[in-house]
């Protein structure tokens, strides 16, 4: 059922009530109502239809309010006709076409005839209780009455809907009194005033009725902490900065110009949609169907890149005109370095000394595309010394530098940022994989973990979806108990890493340990805060796989079905050896990047 | 009442120094605090080293990493400074990343530092709200003084957010930089410290950051109760060892 909120009043709470994504916003168009709109509408996602709600108002400015707030839908309150019902939904005056709800206050008693007059001229109905005033009245009249609906139009239940209400919804759900009902509205018994909803309360109600839905909350909370893990641990040197991104990245990403830029870049720069392919020789041979999303085939070679093209339109929107970014094995280095060029900025990569070594044509790749690669002498000289060295020039460079990190960890709002624009992965599967199995919900997603951001990317829209299991892999190295590993979910305890509260290695005396692992990208020694509450609250299963094993899951994709893999999606792949899968399972496996730039690695281990 | 405070209350400049503890050598640490008591410093800052200092340039960084070569831990520090109240009376405040803590357990780390005498932190990646909900009460039980810093983007409702949250002074960040930069004290900095004179805070100020000789010293405590110097005390034991304490505090000093 969707779900549509009413009698929004101001503005940062409508913003704050888009979070929630409701499928519809109403706006009360009557002056008389305390939750009289009288201000603007600030950009919402597209997927929320605004909603102008009038009563008796005359058509001409019906029709001037709907062009002015481009409003999606319009809900009529008063004794409007089925004639004036019928002159909006074909006026040649409004730009794009309403959707039309007719509301019908319903006591004992209600006579169901009079819809028939309304049936072919408007979308929806909406059931309502009678009150003085109407709308908002907060009172829920007996919902048995619509056994005698006769109509097959879809409706609207509203009238006093609140939180107590849960269990009967849920049994009107399954009556067959419910059979056409298409969404519920609800108003005032989510408010703090008239026209100031109750976030929390709301979203509590969308948990709490979802049945498919965890009642646990597996995204970031408003705070920037996913259970106990996130949160923003920086010097005060790095406040504005990062204070400036959370108050803005939100708003940036919903504006329609911001979206679509985005949305243009990925298909037509990027190469999105990137295919879901069925695996049919692996499939058969681990008996069970699998099916790998190719982020490998995205331009540059792995899914680094839907980040970095929504951050460098970020800083571009916060005027930023230098861009930093830290890389280990140098993907993202890469990614980073070419969306600068794409766009004009200068750019400077922080890279370990080491890496900087092991990764000789990622190193050239950036030159090419006309970074500067900087090398960080510090520590360990590797991916971490990278990411310290970045923030020390972020906090060198306050003002006109955006430091793109590039993967979901960091201070908040990173993680949640780096998230969001990794989630058109997730995305692009449930379309997908609805036109091969006809059905958008897998029975596992899988994916490699080394910060975080293709599996978050690829378990985004299935979080909360109770029957998708969710497997996170790490990379174990010589083994977990070798000392040379960077399993972090096993090895790692609760502590403080590049400004954010999560999982992480390191000594008794909280000095952070240097992982190993044979694939660059997965040799981090913390994990992304949302994955650390995967992992407490076991919402995902965390599987360790060795150098060995990578490897060879990696040769096997080569020979089964012709993709040469990057080695952190090998260690993904290796699952299968470890896990079995029932024949019917369907497991989405994130392929994250490609294995070009391993191609050393592979041939010095197989001696190719 | 507590030794910074008293200290603060003194009609003079502070000079305040910082050392990363565990170098050059391991058991260096008692000896450089009663050298920098005895030749009229006034506060010390007792650096915990941590292996990713991500507030500090290469000068400390590489001391950090030292240290803990060396061997330098919570605990070993915890030792060295058992009986340091036998021999000197300046106010020290340990001077490290949370993490370390936070492992330590803050409420036992807070706990040790009351019973060896220390009278304050200073903890550069603990933002002052997450302070101020979770960690205050436990600050004031064991009588610890906790430090914040600001910077010149630090805006005046968030100055006056960390100076009500203040019960000592105020680290006031002389530029937007890691520590060791050579910043030089010019408009930009005059005009940030006016700015901060004019706010009337509670807590008085003492700047750090960019500070390394009598010039910048005299510079920055035109307008501040007092100045840090790190960096350029580290490189001085560094390059002369820990014999030469007072001819590097005079030097600030007198110039
Ligand atoms: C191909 C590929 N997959 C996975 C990763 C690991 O990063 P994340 O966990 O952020 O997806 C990397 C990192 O460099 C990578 O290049």
């Amino acid at each position: 059922m969707k779900l549509k909120v009413c009698g929004m009043k101001y503005q940062d709470n409508m913003e704050q009530v888009a979070a929630l994504q409701p499928d519809y916003l109403g706006f009360i168009f009557y002056e008389k109502s305390p939750r009289h709109f009288d201000t603007k509408i600030p950009e919402l996602p597209d997927t929320i239809k605004k909603t102008g709600v009038f009563v008796n108002e005359d058509l001409n400015t019906v029709i001037e309010n709907i062009n002015k707030f481009n409003l999606q839908a319009v809900q009529l309150h008063g004794e409007e006709s089925p004639f004036y019902c019928n002159m909006l939904g074909t006026t040649k005056l409004l730009e794009t076409p309403v959707e039309i709800i007719k509301v019908f206050s319903v006591k004992d008693g209600f006579n169901f005839e009079v819809l028939k007059e309304y049936e072919s001229v408007c979308d929806y109905y909406l059931f309502d209780t009678k009150g003085k005033l109407p709308g908002g009245n907060g009172y829920t009249f007996d919902w048995s009455l619509l056994n005698n609906y006769p109509s097959t139009k879809p409706f609207f239940l509203s009238g006093g809907i609140g939180l107590d209400q849960v269990t009967d919804i849920k049994k009107f759900k399954e009556s067959n009194a419910s059979k056409y009902c298409y969404a519920l509205d609800v108003n005032s018994k989510f408010e703090i005033a008239p026209g100031l909803k109750n976030v929390a309360i709301l979203r509590e109600f969308q948990n709490k009725l979802g049945n498919n839905t965890m009642e646990e909350n597996y995204n970031v909370d408003e705070k920037g902490y996913y259970g106990e893990f996130g949160g923003a641990f920086i010097p005060e040197m790095l406040y504005p900065n990062v204070e400036e991104l959370r108050q803005n990245y939100l708003k940036v990403m919903a504006e329609p110009d911001f979206q679509k830029e985005f949305d243009q870049l990925l298909k037509d720069y990027v190469g999105r949609p990137s295919p879901l392919y069925f695996a049919k020789r692996l499939s058969e041979k681990y008996n069970t169907k699998i099916y790998l999303k190719r982020e490998d085939l995205n331009h540059t070679g792995a899914h680094k890149i839907n980040n970095t093209i929504g951050q460098i339109l970020m800083a571009k929107r916060l005027g930023k005109k230098r861009i930093i970014a830290e890389t280990g094995a140098g993907q993202h280095g890469v990614a980073t370095a070419t969306v600068c060029a794409l766009m004009g900025l200068e750019c400077i990569v922080y890279m370990g000394e080491i890496d900087i070594a092991r990764q000789a044509p990622n190193v050239a790749r950036m030159k090419m595309l006309g970074a500067k690669v900087v090398p960080a002498l510090s520590g360990s000289r590797t991916l971490k010394d990278a990411t310290n060295e970045a923030i020390r020039d972020w906090i060198n460079n306050p003002v006109n530098t955006h430091y793109i990190i590039g993967s979901a960890i960091g201070p908040h709002p990173y993680p949640d940022m780096v998230t969001r624009f990794q989630s058109v992965i997730s995305e692009e599967i449930k379309w997908q994989l609805k036109e091969h199995e006809g059905r958008e919900n897998p029975d596992y997603v899988a994916a490699c973990i080394g910060g975080g951001s293709n599996a978050a990317g690829t378990y985004y829209h299935y979080l909360h979806e109770k029957d998708v299991k969710i497997i996170a892999v790490e990379a174990a190295g010589l083994g977990v108990d070798s000392g040379e590993s960077a399993a972090t979910s096993v090895l790692g305890k609760e502590g403080i890493i590049h400004g954010c509260k999560t999982l992480l290695m390191q000594t008794n005396d909280g000095q952070i340990t240097e992982p190993y692992s044979i694939s660059a990208g997965l040799d981090y020694p913390g994990v992304g805060p949302m994955h650390a509450h995967l992992a407490k609250t076991e919402r995902a299963e965390f599987l360790s796989i060795t150098d060995d094993e990578a490897m060879k899951a990696g040769l096997e994709l080569c020979e089964l079905e012709g993709i040469i893999p990057a080695i952190e999606s090998s260690h993904a792949l290796a699952i299968f050896k470890q896990k079995q899968f029932k024949p019917d399972d369907v497991v989405v496996m994130s392929l994250s990047g490609r294995g070009d730039k391993d191609l050393q690695n592979y041939i010095d281990y197989f001696k190719i | 009442m507590n030794r910074i405070n008293q200290k603060l209350q003194e009609n003079k400049k502070l000079l305040s120094i910082y050392f990363t503890a565990g170098y050059p050598n391991i058991d260096d640490t008692v000896k450089i605090i009663q050298d920098l008591e005895k030749n009229g410093v006034d506060l010390i800052e007792i650096g915990l080293p941590f292996s990713d200092p991500l507030a500090d340039g290469p000068t400390i960084q590489d001391s950090s990493t030292k240290a803990l070569k060396n061997g330098m831990t919570t605990e070993v520090l915890f030792n060295q400074l058992k009986d340091i109240r036998k021999s000197v009376n300046i106010p020290l405040i340990i001077m490290g990343y949370f993490n370390p803590m936070f492992q330590y357990g803050v409420e036992a780390f807070c706990k040790k530092c009351q019973e060896i005498g220390i009278d304050g932190l200073i903890i550069p990646d603990l933002p002052v709200d997450v302070f101020h909900e979770e960690y205050q009460a436990i600050f004031e039980k064991y009588g610890l003084i906790n430090v914040f810093l600001i910077t010149p983007q630090t805006s005046d409702e968030r100055i006056r957010f960390i100076d009500s949250i203040s019960n000592g002074f105020i680290y006031m960040v002389s530029s937007a930089s890691t520590t060791g930069a050579k910043s030089g004290f010019g408009d930009e900095q005059t005009h940030y410290f006016e700015r901060i004179n004019n706010l009337n805070l509670k807590n008085p100020q003492i700047v750090g950051f960019g500070i390394s000789n009598n010039e910048t010293f005299t510079a920055a405590t035109k307008y501040a109760k007092g100045a840090i110097i790190g960096s350029a005390f580290v490189k001085h034991v560094t390059n002369e060892g820990i014999g030469t304490i007072d001819g590097f505090v005079n030097n600030i000093l007198n110039g």
